[in-house]
């Protein structure tokens, strides 16, 4: 469905995006992932003829954004990172504004308004002015207007940006509901969300693709496993001991909470996290919490965005924190 | 039609908001003044310095009515919605500018008022020169809209479009100027630029077609102008 092969934008001497390739296929949710600055937003405005591409070619619904322009904007459906809207008009007249100029046929256009308008939740809005409208609401007024022509393909710039929970997690809901019949983009630097609405995630860091994969994947990528989270109850002082005369096993971040100990538990493999928890468990000490720590999203995303010298900082600041 | 959906748009702007209304008031506030004064110390049955008058406060007010055209949808971010509409740039200039020229167009309807209460007053009412001070007078505002326009296009500022296409359609104003000074082949020609020359000649009752020609080429060539500046966005 979407096509990106060597991409590369330039402003100046600035480069943008760097030579980025990856593919969409029909429907398919996939996420751009990336710092602030990365190039997200430059990519979307390329796919969504906005923007020409320095050198590369792009290619959506198999029509060239470049030369088949036109062909490629009715085809999807954009909302832009500040969502484009006339403060003066009410929500009514700039949809009726919006399927005039997105081509919506006359008979249909009442359908399609009633259609987006119940989608985003805006009935009670409908006849108010823009501007008064608080942010959740402009943006599903944004997200209503990247609907109204019923798009093949839909590319959304931070749609949850600015909103708050409840509204995220409405916005979110209505992306999984409409992943089922279009083919999404969507970009974001809020790691939850794309585990959360994506398939496949493409990581950019200074307009270079660093990472184009499943989410599953990438979060497989950490050394995970092997880390647990346990809060233990121990029967005498010497308790760490116990844990670290086992070869390779390590302890971390401990902390103390009354009697209570909670630590991270480094293990090499499965028998030497069973030969710890039955040697501890038979000198008497008792597991409260194990929880198995999966390596985020977060720490994946971290480690591939970070350049070597910082990265081992990074790791440790999230081990840091995690033992908070 | 979606040069007709941005010409609906444009309007409803301009009328739901207060702009429209201050424009009209102080237009003919001022106009109506100088109308009342002018007529009551001359006794001439000649609407010449209503078209005058008409014309410079147009000068002067233009800019602030084009400023806004596309400036503003650059600077709200809602250029992007259209440009990756499947919508043209010529369709939304034509919109832009007709809408713009209607508003005018309703603004010289409402000193028709002018010819009438004259009509009231004078024996003998030569209609001619109120024709052609008429259309003059259209064909100025739609030369002043296309180059407030093409002005507009150029920035996301307000106040930059607005000085730029004051700045511009001065220098159109005052081309003829030179010609005392400059007595000689080239003042001529520098003085055939001069949009206020040739509306000068309409106020007088002169419709020549050699400067009905110049005012719609004026037009359209600042109209074009604007079209390709936004087709610039597409590859620059």
């Amino acid at each position: 469905m979407i096509e990106v092969k060597n991409v590369t934008k330039l402003y100046g001497n600035f480069k943008a995006v760097d030579d980025i390739s990856f593919s969409v296929e029909k429907g398919e949710v996939i996420g751009l992932l990336g710092p602030n600055g990365a190039g997200k937003t430059t990519t979307m405005r390329i796919l969504t003829c906005f923007l020409p591409a320095s050198s590369g070619s792009v290619k959506v619904a198999d029509f060239d954004v470049f030369e088949d322009s036109m062909e490629v904007r009715r085809r999807v459906g954009y909302l832009p990172e500040t969502p484009p809207l006339y403060p003066e008009m009410t929500v009514k007249s700039y949809l009726r504004f919006i399927s005039d100029i997105r081509e919506v046929p006359a008979s249909r256009r009442n359908e399609r308004i009633n259609d987006v308008v119940t989608r985003t939740g805006l009935e009670e809005h409908y006849t108010r002015i823009i501007g008064t409208l608080s942010k959740g609401f402009r943006q599903r007024v944004g997200l209503a207007q990247a609907l109204l022509h019923d798009p093949e393909v839909l590319i959304l710039d931070e749609p949850t940006v600015g909103l708050d929970p409840n509204q995220i997690i409405e916005i979110r809901g209505l992306i999984q509901d409409l992943a089922a019949d279009h083919t999404i983009v969507l970009s974001t630097h809020i790691l939850s969300e794309v585990s959360m609405t994506c398939k496949r995630v493409v990581i950019i860091n200074e307009g270079r693709i660093v990472a184009v994969d499943s989410v599953a994947n990438l979060e497989k990528q950490g050394e995970a496993g092997n880390i647990r989270r346990i809060v233990l109850k121990p029967a005498s002082l010497d308790w760490q001991a116990g844990f670290e005369n086992i070869p390779g096993v390590r302890i971390e971040g401990v902390a103390t909470e009354g009697e209570r100990v909670r630590f991270t538990l480094h293990t090499p493999d499965q028998k030497s996290y069973e030969q710890a928890f039955t040697t501890a468990a038979g000198k008497g000490h008792i597991f409260q919490e194990i929880v198995p720590a999966r390596a985020s999203l977060e720490e994946v995303f971290l480690r591939l965005t970070r350049s070597d010298d910082t990265s081992e900082n990074g790791a440790s600041q999230t081990k840091g924190g995690a033992a908070q | 039609m979606k040069i007709l959906a941005i010409l609906k748009k444009e309007l409803q702007t301009y009328f739901f908001s207060p702009v429209a209304y201050i424009i009209f008031a102080s237009f003919l506030l001022i106009t109506g003044y100088l109308f009342a004064v002018v007529m009551i110390n001359t006794k001439l049955a000649t609407l010449e310095p209503m078209f005058g008058n008409a014309a410079f406060i147009l000068l002067l007010a233009s800019p602030l009515l084009t400023m806004r055209l596309i400036s503003e949808e650059r600077r709200s971010n809602s250029m992007e919605l259209l440009l990756t509409s499947p919508i043209s740039p010529v369709e939304i200039v034509m919109g832009k500018f007709l809408a713009c020229f209607t508003l005018y167009l309703v603004l010289i309807l409402l000193t028709v008022q002018y010819p009438i209460i004259l009509a009231q007053y004078a024996d003998h009412l030569d209609m001619g020169p109120i024709y052609s001070g008429y259309i003059g007078l259209i064909l100025l505002s739609a030369a002043f809209v296309s180059i407030g326009l093409f002005a507009s296009t150029l920035t996301e500022n307000q106040i930059v479009a607005a000085m730029i296409s004051f700045g511009g359609m001065l220098m159109f104003w005052v081309f003829g100027w030179v010609k005392y000074a400059l007595d000689n082949p080239l003042g001529e020609s520098l003085a055939q630029l001069s949009i206020l020359d040739r509306y000068q000649n309409f106020m007088r009752g002169v419709v020549d077609s050699g400067n009905v020609i110049f005012f719609v080429v004026f037009t359209v060539l600042w109209l074009f102008l604007a079209t390709r500046v936004l087709e610039s966005e597409r590859w620059r």
